[in-house]
């Protein structure tokens, strides 16, 4: 439940609660009928009402020392994302011809899922740069180019490529170690 | 890393990164026609000039800088990007 789901229900909690107490001397059948109702949809929710301050999830903030580590326990897999890639890119890209439209949404779509699924790894202390460039093949020439300063030791990338008869695809992720 | 600075020094200024990749494109490439041979060089240059006056900010980043020169024929290029990092400091 989001927190705006959560308030919202509170509050209904609340007002709901008021009204029971104001119909309590009315014994029509009406009253007892619409009561009734309301204390169906509380049940669940009153609970919150009782001790606000108790809620599962508060938690005093953590205080950590210092790790002094400095280097990555766990390197960036690159071949495990290499292999990502190539498959979202084959999973994705084999039967489409090249439209604007779907090009667009589709080079938007594939970065976001790349990036999830090496989000996925829980590489810790790694931060994710994924680009995707989808491309018309005509007769044209083309060169993409990158450089980066980083630490040669713990950053990388890993680049894929992808083509069918109408597009070419090209991928690559960056794993920046968070120092 | 524990840095204690902050601010607009150490921030990442988007309009100032901005201009020094404008410089860099125009200053390699400028008035000049798609030439097959030339691109490979263009593309170094570009990323290279960039690199080279971000480190003059001297500021606390990595730097990655892509470059891509295509060919115009009416053919459709279409670029996408998605980061996991922390927005409060990284930026594009």
């Amino acid at each position: 439940m989001s927190q705006a789901d959560h308030d919202r229900a509170r509050d209904k909690a609340a007002r709901l609660l008021k009204k029971q107490g104001s119909v309590s001397s009315l014994a029509s059948s009406e009253a007892r009928h619409g009561d009734k109702h309301h204390r169906l949809e509380t049940t669940s929710t009153v609970s919150y009402m009782d001790e606000p301050g108790h809620e599962y999830h508060f938690k005093p903030p953590a205080r950590y020392e210092n790790t002094y580590q400095t280097e990555p326990n766990r390197r960036f897999p690159y071949s495990v994302v290499k292999n990502i890639m190539q498959d979202a890119l084959d999973g994705y890209l084999a039967e489409e011809k090249y439209e604007p439209e779907l090009c667009r949404q589709m080079s938007k779509t594939l970065s976001e899922v790349i990036k999830a699924r090496v989000k996925e790894l829980m590489i810790p202390r790694y931060k994710i740069i994924c680009l995707v460039h989808i491309g018309q093949l005509g007769d044209q020439g083309m060169r993409i180019g990158s450089r980066c300063l980083w630490d040669q030791n713990n950053d990388t990338y890993a680049s894929s490529e992808f083509r069918n008869k109408s597009l070419y695809a090209v991928a690559s992720v960056y794993g920046v170690y968070y120092e | 890393m524990d840095d204690f600075q902050s601010g607009e020094e150490t921030a990442f200024v988007v309009d100032e990164v901005t201009n020094i990749i404008k410089e860099a494109v125009e200053g390699a490439i400028g008035g000049n026609a798609y030439q097959h041979n030339k691109v490979n060089q263009w593309t170094s240059s570009v990323v290279e000039q960039c690199l080279n006056q971000l480190t003059k900010l001297g500021k606390p980043f990595k730097y990655i800088v892509t470059c891509v020169i295509m060919q115009k024929n009416g053919a459709g290029l279409h670029t996408a990007s998605s980061c996991y990092w922390d927005n409060s400091t990284d930026g594009q």
